[in-house]
Formats: C-alpha cells, sequence, structure tokens
C-alpha cells in the first residue's frame, strides 16, 4: 500500500468539510473582509487538524516514554515484593528489563502484546519462553517508539536482559532479518535460550499496518 | 487474587483511560504548535528515507538454526505409519518413522513425538534397504556416546530418548542426499476403561509447553507460602543432560502435512464388540466374523495435529467382569488383574444417600487454550454448573498468568448465585501465561468443609512444563479434597492430566471436540456423586504381600475397574478381591491362567513400577537412590526410561565423516493453535507527523493566499490539505 492510497481515502473527508465552508462563500459580496472570512476559518480549521495530527503524534512519544517511567518505579519495587502494578488501572505487569548498553537503550518489558499494553513499552509475547530463560523468548514493540532503536543493531551487539528475580542473562545478536507477518516462525520454539526481537518494517513507512516484521535474533552467551 | 481488579471492570477502566487520554491529547496540542519546526526537519528527513531497506537484513532470509549464515538447509521429513494391536486391556503398538532428507547433504534428523503417558517403549528396530538392526536400550549417557561415536564414524544409527513420560526424541544419523531411514518403535500399554467402554488414545500432536516465569501472583499469602515452599524444597531442576525438549519446532501454518501418519489398528477382544468409534478421524471400521476388529483412517495420511481415540465397547453384557493375564519371566510371575465391580441396583443406589458437594471449578484460561480450547472448557463449566443442586456448595477460579476466584470462598448452588458464576463464566477470555501453582494453591487450600464432599474440577491443556513442581503441590494440600482433570483441545498434555488425578485421587476425563462437552461432563458428574466400591483389598495366592502398582487401590467411582500390575515369584493359585459396596462386603476370587505365548504384561508392570519410583523422585525421594533403581527394572525389562535409552548403530559406515548439520524436523501445531500472525508493532506517529505537516503548509499557504489575493477562494487552498483527517 503506497502513501497515495491513504491520501486518496481520507482526503475524502476533508473536502466534504472543505466544501461545506464554501456555500458562506459564494454568495458573496465584493467586501474584502467578508471574502476573507471563509479563509481565515480554513487556515484555523487547518491549523487545528496540525494540532490534532501532531498532538497525537507527539502523544505517542510522550506516553511511551512516560510509561517506562513509571514502570521503572515499579519494578524497582516489585523485586521485593512481586509483581506490581505499574499504575493502579493497568492491565499488565513488566516482566523484564532490557538494555543495549551500546544504544544506550533501557527499556521495561510488559506482559502481553495487546495494543494498549504496547503503547507503554515492549511486550512478551504469551506462551514463548520467559525473557532469560531457556528457549526462545520473544518480544515485541513498537518500530517508532521502544523499538526504533532496532534498525541500528548488528551483529555480535550486546543485549541484557533482567529478569524479575533479578538475575541478568547477556545474549549477543546473531541475525537479522526481515520476514512476512504471516511467517511466525520467529514466534517458534527453539532447543536453546534465545532472544527475539520483533518490530514493523519498513522503519520508515508513512503508514501504520506495515506486512513485513524486522526481526533480531540473539543468542544467550555465558558470563 | 492480584488479577481481581481486570477483567469485568475493565470497561469502567478503559473509559478512564480513554478520558485521560483526550485530557492528554488537549494539553499536548498546545504544546505541539511549539515542537512543530524542530520536528519539520525529523520530518523531511524520516519522509525521505522512507522505504530504505537496511543492509543488513535479507528479505525472507528465514530463521532456521543452520550454523552458517545464508545456508538454508532443508528440513529431513518424517512419515509416520501406527499399527496397534489390542488383546484384552493390553494394546500393543509399532511405530514406524521414515526419514526422508530431501536436501544435498548428509543430515542428522531429530523428531519429536509424543507417546501414551503409561507406553512402555521395549523395542528399536534401524531398517536400511533389507537390513534390519536391532536397537539396544543402554544408560542414557552410554547410550549418547555409543550414537555420537556412530554419528562421527558415519555410520547410521538412531537413538530414542525419553524426555518427558509422554515425549520422546528419535534421532536418526547420517541420512544421505535423498534417502529414506526407517525405524520401528514398539510399545506396550493398558488401556483406559470407563463405564464400560475401552478408550486407546494414540496422541499426535505437542502443546508447546508454558514454564512459569517467577512465583504467581497470589493474593492469599497462604498460596504464596505453598508455591515457595514448592519452589524451595525442590531447588533448581534436577539436571540430566541437555535441557529436554520442551517445545517441538513447528512448520509454519499452510505448509501441508508436513508429517502424515497413518494408522490401522486390530482389536482382537475374544468377545463380540457392540461398538466401535474413532472420535476424531474418519475411519473404515471393519467387523470380523469373529471377534475381531479391523479399523484403518479413511485418509490414507492424515495431519498429526490431532490425537486419535478410538472406543469400544463389548456387545450387551458380555463384559468381562474379571481377567487376570499372567506371564512368567527369569523366574518371576507377573500378572495384570482387572475386576470390574458390578454396577449398583436401583435400590444400592439409594441406600448410598449421596453427601452435599462443595465443587471448585478451575479453569484455564491461558493463551495456549485461546480458540476452541477455551468454548469448550467454558461449555463444560456450564454443563458442570447445571449439575449443581441446592444442597451444594462452589466456586469458580480462572488463572492465567494470575489466578482470579469468582468469589474468595465457596458459596450456596442457589439460583441467584448460579446466574451470576454463569455470566462471569461467559466472559472468560484465553490470554496470558499458565501460571498453574496459583490456582491449585487456591483451590486445594486444605481446609474441609464438614458434611461436603470437596471436589476440585480442574479443566486444562496442561500446557505446562513445571509437571513436577505442580504434582509435589497436589500431593501435599489434597487432604480430603478429590482433584478431578478434564483435558481440554485437539493435544492436551495427559501425562499431566493424568498423573495429577492421580496424586488428587479423583479421575481423568479428556474431551477433544465441542460435541462431547455434555456427554462426557454429565458422565463425570454422574460417576463422580459417590464411590462405588470402598477400601479395595487384594488377597495373594500365598498369602504374603506382593508388590503391585497400584500399591494402594483406589475407591472406585461408577464405572471405573480396578486394574493392578503385580509381581512375586509365583502368582499362580487364587487371588481375592474384595472390597466395600456401600455398607455391603463384596469380593470376587480369580485364578490367572499362564498364557503361551509372552503377553508383555512383565513390560507393563516394569513400567508401572518406573512411574511409581518416579513419582517418589517428584514427592522429594533422593535422585541417588532413585536412579540405579530405575535403571535396574529399565534394563531387565529393555524399556525406555528417563536414565535409559535404545540405541541402534548400523555396523558399516556410509557416510563421510567430519561435522554433520542437524535440524529438528518440524511437527505440525495442534489443530486448536490458530495459525497466527506476527504482533502489529506500528504506531500512526509518522502519519500523524506527516498530516500535521501537511495541514500546516496548507494552514501557511492559505494565510498567504488570503493575505495577498483578497478575493481568494477556498478551493485553493483545499487542495494541498489533502490527506489530513
Amino acid at each position: 500500500m503506497s502513501a497515495w492510497h491513504v491520501n486518496g481515502t481520507s482526503s475524502y473527508a476533508l473536502r466534504g468539510r472543505a466544501y461545506g465552508t464554501e456555500p458562506s462563500a459564494t454568495p458573496g459580496r465584493p467586501v474584502r473582509n467578508s471574502r476573507r472570512a471563509p479563509v481565515v476559518a480554513l487556515v484555523l480549521l487547518l491549523v487545528a487538524l496540525a494540532g490534532w495530527q501532531l498532538g497525537g503524534a507527539v502523544w505517542i512519544q510522550a506516553k511511551a516514554a512516560l510509561a517506562q517511567r513509571l514502570i521503572a518505579s515499579s519494578w524497582s519495587g516489585m523485586q521485593e515484593d512481586g509483581a506490581k502494578r505499574p499504575w493502579p488501572w493497568a492491565d499488565t505487569h513488566p516482566v523484564a528489563r532490557l538494555t543495549v548498553p551500546s544504544r544506550h537503550v533501557e527499556l521495561f518489558v510488559l506482559a502481553g502484546t495487546s495494543g494498549r499494553s504496547l503503547a507503554f513499552g515492549p511486550g512478551h509475547v504469551d506462551g514463548t519462553a520467559a525473557p532469560g530463560s531457556e528457549g526462545n523468548s520473544v518480544i515485541v514493540a513498537h518500530r517508532d517508539t521502544h523499538f526504533a532503536f532496532l534498525r541500528d543493531l548488528h551483529e555480535n551487539e550486546e543485549i541484557l536482559v533482567e529478569d524479575a528475580r533479578g538475575r541478568v542473562s547477556r545474549y549477543l545478536v546473531r541475525e537479522v532479518a526481515v520476514v512476512d507477518k504471516h511467517d511466525t516462525r520467529p514466534l517458534d520454539p527453539a532447543d536453546s535460550p534465545q532472544l527475539t526481537l520483533i518490530t514493523c518494517w519498513p522503519f520508515d513507512a508513512v503508514q501504520p499496518g506495515t506486512d513485513q516484521r524486522y526481526v533480531v535474533i540473539a543468542d544467550r552467551t555465558r558470563g | 487474587m492480584a488479577g481481581k481488579s481486570g477483567g469485568y471492570q475493565g470497561g469502567l477502566q478503559s473509559l478512564r483511560a480513554d478520558f485521560i487520554e483526550l485530557l492528554g491529547k488537549a494539553i499536548v496540542s498546545g504544546i505541539a504548535a511549539s515542537v512543530v519546526f524542530g520536528l519539520v526537519a525529523l520530518g523531511l528527513a524520516t519522509s525521505a528515507r522512507a522505504q530504505s531497506k537496511p543492509n543488513d537484513a535479507r528479505t525472507g532470509t528465514l530463521l532456521f538454526r543452520t550454523g552458517e549464515a545464508g545456508a538454508f538447509a532443508p528440513a529431513p521429513k518424517v512419515e509416520t505409519e501406527v499399527t496397534i494391536h489390542v488383546t484384552g486391556i493390553v494394546a500393543r503398538t509399532r511405530v514406524s518413522q521414515t526419514f526422508h532428507n530431501p536436501g544435498e547433504d548428509w543430515v542428522e534428523g531429530v523428531y519429536v513425538f509424543p507417546l501414551p503417558e503409561n507406553a512402555a517403549v521395549d523395542r528399536l528396530r534401524l531398517r536400511i534397504g533389507e537390513r534390519v538392526i536391532e536397537g539396544q536400550v543402554k544408560e542414557k549417557e552410554a547410550a549418547r556416546r555409543i550414537y555420537a561415536e556412530a554419528k562421527r564414524e558415519g555410520k547410521k544409527a538412531a537413538l530414542v530418548e525419553q524426555q518427558r513420560p509422554n515425549l520422546f526424541t528419535n534421532a536418526v544419523a547420517n541420512i544421505g542426499p535423498h534417502e529414506y531411514v526407517r525405524v520401528m518403535i514398539e510399545y506396550q500399554q493398558t488401556l483406559a476403561i470407563d463405564n464400560g467402554e475401552y478408550r486407546l488414545r494414540f496422541p499426535l500432536a505437542i502443546t508447546p509447553r508454558y514454564e512459569p516465569a517467577g512465583a504467581a501472583i497470589p493474593d492469599e499469602p497462604k498460596a504464596i507460602e505453598a508455591y515457595q515452599a514448592t519452589v524451595d524444597s525442590l531447588g533448581a531442576p534436577p539436571a540430566t543432560g541437555p535441557d529436554p525438549v520442551l517445545h517441538p519446532d513447528y512448520a509454519p501454518a499452510g505448509a501441508g502435512a508436513v508429517n502424515p501418519v497413518a494408522i490401522g489398528v486390530v482389536i482382537d477382544f475374544g468377545v463380540p464388540l457392540a461398538k466401535v468409534t474413532s472420535s476424531y478421524h474418519d475411519a473404515w471400521i471393519e467387523k470380523d466374523s469373529g471377534s475381531r476388529t479391523v479399523l484403518y483412517l479413511k485418509k490414507e495420511q492424515e495431519e498429526a495435529d490431532r490425537d486419535f481415540e478410538l472406543v469400544w465397547s463389548p456387545a450387551g453384557g458380555s463384559a468381562p467382569l474379571a481377567a487376570a493375564f499372567l506371564e512368567t519371566r527369569n523366574g518371576t510371575d507377573y500378572a495384570l488383574l482387572l475386576v470390574m465391580p458390578p454396577q449398583p441396583t436401583a435400590q444400592e443406589k439409594a441406600a448410598i444417600a449421596p453427601l452435599p458437594r462443595e465443587t471448585v471449578f478451575v479453569i484455564d484460561t491461558s493463551g495456549s487454550m485461546q480458540g476452541t480450547s477455551i468454548q469448550q472448557a467454558r461449555e463444560a463449566l456450564l454443563t458442570g454448573l447445571s449439575t449443581l443442586t441446592a444442597r451444594d456448595r462452589f466456586n469458580v477460579v480462572e488463572f492465567n498468568s494470575s489466578t482470579r476466584p469468582m468469589w474468595p470462598d465457596a458459596l450456596p448452588a442457589t439460583a441467584e448465585n448460579l446466574q451470576y458464576a454463569r455470566a462471569w463464566v461467559s466472559k472468560l477470555q484465553a490470554n496470558g501465561g499458565t501460571e498453574m501453582a496459583g490456582a491449585l494453591a487456591f483451590a486445594l487450600n486444605g481446609r474441609d468443609t464438614a458434611g461436603y464432599l470437596r471436589q476440585v474440577i480442574f479443566m486444562t491443556d496442561g500446557a505446562v512444563g513445571n509437571e513436577d513442581h505442580l504434582f509435589k503441590l497436589i500431593a501435599q494440600r489434597l487432604g480430603s479434597t478429590r482433584l478431578f482433570t478434564v483435558g481440554i483441545g485437539s493435544a492436551p498434555n495427559s501425562h499431566f492430566m493424568t498423573k495429577a488425578a492421580l496424586f488428587g485421587r479423583g479421575s481423568f476425563t479428556y474431551i477433544g471436540d465441542l460435541r462431547e462437552v455434555e456427554e462426557k461432563m454429565s458422565k463425570l458428574f454422574a460417576k463422580i456423586e459417590s464411590p462405588v466400591l470402598k477400601d479395595v483389598s487384594i488377597r495373594w495366592p500365598d498369602g504374603t504381600p506382593v508388590e503391585t502398582y497400584p500399591a494402594r487401590v483406589p475407591d472406585l467411582y461408577l464405572g471405573e475397574p480396578v486394574v493392578v500390575a503385580a509381581a512375586h515369584a509365583s502368582l499362580k493359585g487364587t487371588i481375592v478381591v474384595s472390597g466395600m459396596r456401600g455398607n455391603q462386603p463384596w469380593s470376587v476370587a480369580l485364578t490367572p491362567t499362564a498364557a503361551e505365548e509372552p503377553t508383555g504384561v512383565g513390560a507393563l508392570w516394569a513400567r508401572a513400577r518406573i512411574a511409581s519410583l518416579m513419582d517418589e523422585l517428584r514427592l522429594g525421594a533422593d535422585e541417588a537412590l532413585i536412579r540405579p533403581a530405575v535403571v535396574k527394572v529399565a534394563l531387565e525389562h529393555h524399556l525406555v526410561s528417563r536414565y535409559t535409552s535404545l540405541v541402534a548403530v548400523d555396523v558399516t559406515p556410509t557416510a563421510p565423516g567430519g561435522e554433520k548439520r542437524s535440524a529438528l524436523v518440524k511437527t505440525s501445531a495442534p489443530r486448536s493453535m490458530i495459525a497466527g500472525e506476527l504482533p502489529q508493532t506500528d504506531t500512526a506517529f509518522t502519519l500523524q507527523i506527516l498530516l500535521g505537516l501537511l495541514a500546516l503548509a496548507a494552514a501557511g499557504v492559505g494565510a498567504l493566499i488570503g493575505r495577498s489575493i483578497p478575493a481568494g477562494g477556498g478551493e485553493h487552498a483545499a487542495q494541498p490539505a489533502e490527506g489530513a483527517r
């Protein structure tokens, strides 16, 4: 799907609004102010639209960053008192802390991958091995927030995972690949401890809902 | 417990969250204008790089473990042929696995496959061309060494190992390019008998097991203590070589029949059969003039994605009420007894006034239950609720990553409470992990409600990897409660279900299809109303105590037989089985006759002994004591166990030496697992930035037009604004 498609569909709504402002313009009298009025209205409308869209975009980032701060505090309390909700109405809880020293990344991984929890942090895919344990542990996150750094991650870079009991496992990136979203092989169990990070690809796609996924696979190393 | 504020309050919470989101948006919109210019640069850079391809990613390159980058080894394929021969209550099964290497390299194929939990695997044969090599049972490490050596020397070899009591691997070394290698595995098992029906199950699919991460999050301090105590006392899982295979490697959805299976069954029952049904597969069934019935699957090659089950019952009343089989091996007599207590008459039934029940339904709502499984479980639970009477008390507990009881304690089964429960159950969704310990600890709280028969009905697919921890938990906390397991889905972990029910002194019911729910649940509840035969004891020929499995015959519920395996120097003579039916003593005497050909009773006894020793290990016995005992029995009876494997090695090397590539054979995913997608992981961030900037630019253009051309129309301004929403 190209960017054209998006513009094609959503312009429909806007045209409707643009025409809606027209009737006041067409019977127009030759007075400067009243001729300008629709233009001013339109400009204001556009500014409001811009505010709405940009606000939404900033909100996505703000939520992603803020939630991680809240989770960070619930994480530090959790190691003494067991699992905790990062905020009272949260429907998830942190399960691991993922750090990539070379990229100065520190992320708190939440349980489950519902759209709501992914907005707050990377999600551990249910049914895959627990982070840091034997088998294939799969973590997914948004390409434009938490996992934006994946695009720069290369082979043999170090990833650290701390589980709920404070045990730290060290992983090294083995492989990077792009797969179709229907190809669930990255979720397949593995017979050795492995960490799989998945996000949407391409990173710069304008429209959300891409069909491809960027997959980073790391193997656990001793020490 | 911990999850109690989630779920049914979800609607309210989401409203609140949405309101906060809206508020946030409004505030942020104000700030947005000031950051817009900063973002312009970013936005432009982003859109310029859109669709660029990271240099280290290869589109469509897949994540197959090959050792060298970019190399793709086609996985070996396995075709399975199963022949089952049933004589009386014993089935002997031959599983032929034909490995095919479609590639150009010499490979090693490793196939993970399930077998019934009580299978006594005693024979392995490797067939290469016309030659057949007989496998030998060895201690696990020794077998591994033999296999590794053969692999290095380029000899063909097969190694059958037990990973879990019902999960095995078969490794075949040195399969040449385009070559076929056939491995034949044989085992013996006793059949399940219930309500006059004989049930034979051949597992075909493996549900991936969930390994709990840390402690579950139960609120109740008791539950935490119990769980923690279990974790502490067991310590780290026992290290026995490489980690057991928990998760098979599934073939991608839509790949077709990856590992086709053909099944044929011959039932030689001695008496004519009334009804033979293949529960989940279409099958041809041919009845012979005598007592022989032959069955084979209609589809010659069936996908191994759901278990095979065959149910039959002997024609009207001809079912034997007692039978004994005897085998003499190396100076020891092995006997297998089957005694079916007579059904109580209506009069007797009335005499045994059933106690009111306190029933706790525990339902697994973990991710692995998604799809038809959760539907079946909900349906089963609703059926269970409908059997309750106003005298009974009940509660419902849901668990996935955490445990969530409907009420803190059981409440009377009033119409009102039942109505509430039905609504609560209907809303259950499958999602999250499988932290069973918390739910078990809650249900088995050690409390006893006086005057009530306490039952826990546990509905799950048993997709857990920490079975042993759970068994210990059940054994420790059972008290006078009975635990009944109900297996849900197309491939439940029946080892867990059977053992959990055994430790829980209850029974295991398997529901493989939505249509069976009502029938099977009603049967279960009819059965567990009250035991039919209590205090069962057996007197052996010379009056001395005999080593039997089970060591103590449990109370029998309606339709359940006594099945006992025994070994002693001499068992020839009269055996008396006695017990209490209601308040009447009851007994039956039988004399086993030695069969002319070996019946495999010895192997069954040995398998039961190994299972019992492994149970002791689960309950905390020292592995240093258990291991030699298991090895001794296993070697004597040629059985595969946790500590012994079967290995077969060809004499002549056929493959060039050196490092070989190893590949795990793909396993069909269980049917109930929905073929999924990878989660969607992008937001509208880029789109919104772009649209925002477009709108802003359009506004700028509009403002310019409005200033320079006083008569400017809206049409111009609207044009560049296309795309805004």
